[in-house]
């Protein structure tokens, strides 16, 4: 996987699904969705400090709530390019993993400002901010190789050789 | 190995399994509803099989947002529609009701089998036994289309019950009390397995309610057992039911939790008596004991929603639609309801709302400013009539 780069957006702990994309988003078109991404966020107005390519740094159970697989895509309709965090809740990480967008264990929202740049290579499990390289637990091998694919459904038809 | 180990044993054909081992599990049961079928439509068509593994074993439920309330919410029950009669799978499409009730009413599985749902509240199942994992909608996708899914064996842990609980504690007070115990992540990728003489206090319909909210303290399964202490298991409390009071989750956790008692005089003006959580006829029961011949506090919109159909039917059938009228109070269509703020009953800023739901999160019944708070059917009921949170007297 190529190394991500970008701004760092740091939020607290227990972001839960409604509030990455709130419920009245349900009835909206699926394409549309990156609109509401984190549109629900509480203390924050995510718009202020938001960017395309930006990562977000969180505390513990991200994602927690709903199972809406449409949270994940918001996100990455709306360019996340990565979210990081002391821990997610279960479903949320699975879906994300599920759709090809990268969410990953470091425990880093206590170091991290909003706004700080960083580096990551997440095979190798390192953040680089201000030039200083920091060791964490690599991601598995198992969701980077779907990841590479795009998703598991990529990866599974082409594991199992199905075309168009 | 625990129950919860047993189970996935014999559902991945296994001798033996551990914590942490990765297993393919055969399903017995398949579902999602309307707000993550249509994803998982779309995923099941890209995979490229030509049929579901087993038509009878699926069901689509279209419980979050009926009746629609925008063309796109009507265009995804046209999706699932077309797919139900594509590959023959029942879609239950004109407000029957919630996807874990009517689970439970129409295809009644049995303790052990694995049920899959497109929804976080899947472990609802449970209360009566089943194994119930929620995914998103991509996992669903891939169980449609190969009556399989892949996952770890969990930690589990193991909560024995004892004692007798008061008259006015009930399975949504036990499970706010854990919540306010363990936090919201502790259960993650763990299983919350109880079991214990106390059991015996809880009908079916509170073991649903207990298990519909595992998932807010992170659990991936949460079952109830037998009366017998299980082996095997990561953590193992013991708990007397005798030691519990009503509880309520205040805004905007639902691990947020005090004795309602802390909190009682607290003004509302909605409250919701309803959902996956507390929409059963012994939920209902507790209205209606306390509603009868009484009106609710003219502040307060009061909501009631029924599970399912059926038990909107068994309401009529003994009188208790007109006690609830009469007390003032709305009764909305069985379904979702205004549990998770697309419709009917959203909130402004100025609204204290207490409900029987399962989340309070900011936000969640539409304005971020909304207080939400969680609590039993009895201590909603209680709260209604009088216009400020109160401690249910039985």
């Amino acid at each position: 996987m190529d190394i991500i780069k970008g701004k760092v957006i740091v939020l607290g702990d227990d972001v839960d699904t409604d509030q990455i994309l709130p419920g009245y988003a349900m009835a909206e078109p699926y394409d549309q969705l990156g609109k509401f991404a984190m549109a629900g966020l509480a203390g924050v107005d995510f718009k202020t400090v938001y960017e395309p390519g930006c990562i977000l740094v969180a505390g513990r159970n991200f994602g927690c709530g709903s199972s809406r697989e449409q949270a994940p895509i918001a996100l990455q309709q709306a360019k996340i390019a990565l979210v990081i965090a002391k821990g997610f809740a279960r479903i949320f990480r699975r879906n994300s993993i599920n759709i090809g967008l990268p969410v990953w264990v470091a425990d880093v929202a206590d170091s991290l400002r909003t706004g700080d740049q960083i580096e990551v290579d997440l095979e190798k499990g390192t953040i680089t901010v201000n030039g200083e390289k920091k060791q964490f637990q690599p991601m598995s091998e198992n969701v980077v190789k779907t990841l590479s694919y795009g998703g598991l459904i990529p990866r599974v038809r082409a594991e199992l050789g199905i075309k168009d | 190995m625990n129950l919860v180990e047993k189970y996935l044993a014999k559902a991945s054909g296994k001798d033996t399994v551990s914590p942490g081992m990765d297993l393919t599990c055969r399903v017995s049961y398949v579902a999602a509803h309307d707000v993550t079928a249509p994803i998982a439509i779309k995923m099941f068509r890209q995979i490229g099989v030509k049929k579901v593994f087993d038509p009878e074993r699926v069901a689509l439920i279209v419980d979050h947002i009926y009746p629609a309330s925008s063309e796109k919410a009507r265009d995804n029950v046209w999706t699932m529609d077309d797919f139900a009669k594509e590959f023959g799978v029942h879609i239950f499409k004109r407000g029957e009701g919630v996807i874990h009730q009517l689970m439970y009413e129409k295809y009644h599985a049995q303790p052990g089998e694995l049920v899959v749902i497109a929804d976080s509240h899947t472990g609802t199942c449970g209360g009566y036994g089943a194994v119930g994992v929620g995914v998103g909608s991509t996992e669903l996708a891939a169980a449609m289309a190969t009556g399989q899914l892949d996952l770890e064996v969990p930690e589990v842990v193991q909560i024995h019950l004892t004692g007798k609980r008061p008259a006015n504690v009930f399975g949504k007070d036990l499970i706010l009390y854990l919540g306010s115990r363990f936090g919201t992540d502790h259960l993650v990728d763990r299983a919350l397995l109880f079991t214990g003489p106390g059991i015996e206090e809880l009908s079916i319909s509170e073991r649903m309610t207990v298990c519909n909210m595992g998932i807010e303290l992170g659990s991936m399964i949460t079952l109830f057992g037998t009366t017998a202490r299980e082996p095997d298991t990561a953590e193992d409390l013991e708990l007397d039911l005798g030691t519990l009071e009503p509880m309520i989750a205040r805004p905007f956790s639902p691990a947020n939790v005090v004795p309602v008692k802390e909190v009682a005089g607290t003004a509302v003006t909605q409250v919701v008596v309803g959902s996956c959580t507390n929409g059963r006829l012994p939920d209902m029961e507790q209205v209606v004991n306390a509603f009868r011949g009484k009106k609710v506090d003219p502040a307060v919109n009061t909501l009631i929603v029924p599970a399912s159909k059926e038990v909107l039917e068994q309401m009529e059938e003994r009188g208790w639609c007109k006690i609830i009228r009469d007390a003032g109070a709305t009764i909305l269509n069985p379904g979702c309801g205004p549990c998770f703020g697309a419709h009917e009953g959203l909130t402004s800023a100025r609204d204290v709302v207490v409900s029987t739901t399962n989340r309070n999160f900011p936000g969640r019944m539409g304005c971020m400013k909304a207080n939400i708070y969680l609590a039993s059917p009895a201590t909603a009921a209680a709260t209604a009539l009088a216009g400020k949170i109160t401690v249910p007297t039985l």
